[in-house]
C-alpha cells in the first residue's frame, strides 16, 4: 500500500516532469540527422551521411549567407542604438524617478506583451508613408523598438543593485553631472549594460512576425529567409541552417552557464 | 545648492528623452494610427465593427482562435506546473540540467522549432514513418496542418515562458511552511492541495495571462503549423494587409485584439502580484 501511494505521490510526477522535459529537448534534435541527409528533399539520411546541404549554405546565390550578413548587420546597428538609448532612459528614470519616467518605462515595456501583429499593421503604413518599407533603415528602427523592452529590464536590473550613496559620494565632491552619469554611474552598471546588448542582439535577430510586414525582396533578414523556404519547399539546406542556429544556441547557452558559475560558485 | 539640484535633475530628464521620442514617435503614435484607421476607413463611422461581428469568414477565425488558444492555455499551464514543481524538488546538479534542457528551446528561433515540428509530423515525417514502419499503424495519421499541429507546436513554443514564471514563483514559496506541515503530520497529498497549490496562485495567473495573451496573437506557428487550414486572428490580418488590402478589416480586428489584451492586463493588475512584475521598483 505504502509503496503504491509513493508512485502516485513521487515517482508518477516525476517521471511526468522529465518525459516533459523531453519533449522540450528532443524535437529540436531531429534538424541534425536531416541536415545530414544524402537526398535532395527533406528526409532521414539512409545509410551514407553527407554534409552537401551544409556547402549549399555557403553558395552566395543560394542567399543563405546574404541573409545572415544583413541579420548581423541589422542586429548590430539595432543592438548599438538600442543599448545607447536604454542606458540614457534607464539611468535618467534612475536618478530622477518620478511620472514620467514610470509612464515611459511602461511604454518601452509594452512590446513585450501587445502581440506584434498590431504593432506590424501600424509600421506598415507610417513606413509606407515615408518611403521606408523594405530599408535596413526601416527595419533597424523596428527592432530598435522590439529589443527596448529587455534592454530596459536588464539596465534596470543592475541599477537596482548600485548604492545611490556612490553617486551622492561624487555629488558632494563637485562631479558636473556629465561626470556623474558616465564616469561614477556608467562604469557601475556596464554587466548590465552587456547584458542589455546581446539580449537587443538576439531579439533583432530572431524577430520575424514584424519584420515580415515592413520587408519583400530588398532586405531579407535570415529569419524571414527561413520563413519563405518553409512556406516555398522543403529544402534540405534549411535543416543545415536549423541545425548551426541549434548548435550556436547549445554552445552560446553552456557558456553562460559555465560564466554563471565562476561568478556565483555558491549557487553550484 | 538648489540649483545645483535642479542642475542634475534636468541632465537627468535629459537622457530619458531620446527614448520618450523614440517611444511616443515610432511606437504610440502607429498603434495610435491602426486605433484611427480602424474608424476612418474606407469611411467614417463603426462599420468595420458592425461587418467584423456579421462576416461569418471573421466568425470563424474568431472562433478557431478562441479554441486554439484555450486548448494550449489550459495544457501548456498543466504541463508547466508539473516541470516546475519537479524542477524545485530537484537536486541542484539535476536541476540545473533540467534547466538546460528547458533554455534551449526558449532561446531557439521560433522558426526552427516549427520546423523541427514539420519534420516530425509531416505525412511522411519522422514519427509517421517509425509508427508504419513498426506496424503500429497502417495509415500515415494526420497530425500536422490542422488544429493538433497548430496546437502541439504552440504548447512546445509557450511551455519554457510558463515554466520560467511558475519555477520564479515556486522557489519564492517559503519552504519553512512546508517543512511546518510535513512535522505536523500532514500527508504529502494534503501539502500539495493545501500549500503548494494555493501559494502558487500568483504564479499561475501571471503565466496563463501571458500565455492567453501570446497564443491570442500569435502569427508564426500558427501559420506555419496550419499552413492556411487554421486560420487565427493574426494570420488573417496579415492576408487582409498584404494579399485583399482591406485595411478597414485589419485594423478594427487589431483593435478589438488591443482591446481585449489591455482588458486582460487591467483586470490582472488588481492584483498585487502583477503590478509588482509590471511597475518597476516598488517605492
Amino acid at each position: 500500500m505504502s509503496s503504491r501511494m509513493s508512485f502516485f505521490e513521487r515517482t508518477l510526477p516525476r517521471l511526468l516532469a522529465w518525459l516533459l522535459l523531453a519533449f522540450l529537448f528532443l524535437p529540436i534534435l531531429v534538424v541534425i540527422p536531416v541536415s545530414l541527409t544524402e537526398k535532395s528533399y527533406l528526409s532521414l539520411p539512409d545509410g551514407a551521411i553527407s554534409f552537401q546541404h551544409y556547402a549549399s549554405l555557403l553558395k552566395w546565390r543560394a542567399g543563405w549567407l546574404p541573409s545572415i550578413l544583413t541579420s548581423i548587420g541589422i542586429a548590430t546597428a539595432s543592438s548599438i542604438l538600442v543599448t545607447i538609448i536604454a542606458s540614457a532612459f534607464a539611468i535618467g528614470a534612475w536618478v530622477h524617478a518620478g511620472r514620467w519616467p514610470n509612464l515611459l518605462r511602461l511604454i518601452l515595456l509594452s512590446p513585450l506583451i501587445v502581440p506584434p501583429i498590431i504593432y506590424a499593421v501600424g509600421m506598415v503604413r507610417l513606413w509606407s508613408r515615408f518611403g521606408l518599407l523594405d530599408t535596413w533603415i526601416g527595419v533597424t528602427i523596428v527592432h530598435v523598438i522590439l529589443s527596448m523592452p529587455l534592454a530596459v529590464l536588464a539596465i534596470g536590473a543592475s541599477l537596482a543593485n548600485l548604492d545611490p550613496r556612490l553617486v551622492q559620494a561624487a555629488r558632494s565632491l563637485g562631479a558636473r553631472p556629465p561626470t556623474v552619469f558616465f564616469r561614477v554611474i556608467l562604469p557601475n552598471i556596464l554587466p548590465g549594460v552587456g547584458a542589455g546588448a546581446v539580449l537587443a542582439f538576439i531579439t533583432s535577430w530572431d524577430e520575424i512576425t514584424v519584420t515580415l510586414f515592413i520587408t519583400s525582396r530588398h532586405v531579407v533578414t535570415l529569419p524571414r529567409k527561413i520563413w519563405t523556404s518553409i512556406a516555398d519547399a522543403v529544402d534540405p539546406a534549411l535543416a543545415a541552417i536549423a541545425a548551426v542556429m541549434l548548435i550556436v544556441t547549445v554552445i552560446a547557452l553552456l557558456l553562460r552557464m559555465l560564466v554563471w558559475d565562476r561568478r556565483n560558485p555558491a549557487r553550484r | 545648492m538648489v540649483i545645483k539640484v535642479t542642475n542634475f535633475e534636468r541632465w537627468a530628464f535629459m537622457l530619458t528623452v531620446p527614448a520618450g521620442v523614440v517611444a511616443i514617435g515610432l511606437y504610440v503614435f502607429p498603434i495610435l494610427q491602426v486605433l484611427a484607421l480602424s474608424v476612418t476607413e474606407p469611411s467614417f463611422g463603426f462599420g468595420n465593427y458592425v461587418s467584423m461581428f456579421q462576416n461569418p469568414a471573421i466568425g470563424r477565425v474568431v472562433r478557431t482562435t478562441l479554441i486554439v488558444s484555450a486548448v494550449t492555455t489550459l495544457f501548456t499551464i498543466v504541463f508547466s506546473y508539473i516541470v516546475a514543481f519537479a524542477l524545485v524538488q530537484m537536486r541542484p546538479k539535476v536541476r540545473r540540467f533540467a534547466m538546460f534542457l528547458v533554455m534551449l528551446p526558449f532561446w531557439i528561433s521560433v522558426l526552427v522549432r516549427a520546423f523541427s515540428w514539420i519534420t516530425i509530423l509531416r505525412r511522411n515525417g519522422v514519427l509517421n514513418s517509425a509508427l508504419v514502419e513498426t506496424g503500429v499503424i497502417s495509415e500515415p495519421l494526420e497530425l500536422i496542418y490542422n488544429q493538433l499541429g497548430v496546437i502541439i507546436g504552440m504548447v512546445h513554443y509557450m511551455m519554457p515562458f510558463a515554466i520560467l514564471l511558475l519555477y520564479a514563483n515556486l522557489t519564492d514559496i517559503d519552504q519553512r511552511i512546508i517543512q511546518a506541515a510535513r512535522s505536523l503530520g500532514a500527508r504529502a497529498p494534503t501539502i500539495f492541495w493545501r500549500i503548494w497549490l494555493p501559494l502558487s496562485k500568483p504564479g499561475l495567473a501571471i503565466a496563463t495571462l501571458f500565455v492567453v495573451i501570446f497564443s491570442f496573437g500569435f502569427l508564426v506557428t500558427p501559420a506555419i503549423l496550419g499552413a492556411g487550414r487554421v486560420l487565427m486572428i493574426a494570420e488573417y490580418i496579415s492576408v487582409q494587409i498584404s494579399s485583399t488590402l482591406r485595411w478597414g478589416v485589419a485594423t478594427a480586428l487589431s483593435t478589438t485584439m488591443l482591446i481585449c489584451v489591455a482588458a486582460a492586463i487591467a483586470l490582472a493588475m488588481r492584483h498585487p502580484a502583477f503590478r509588482s512584475a509590471f511597475g518597476g521598483p516598488q517605492k
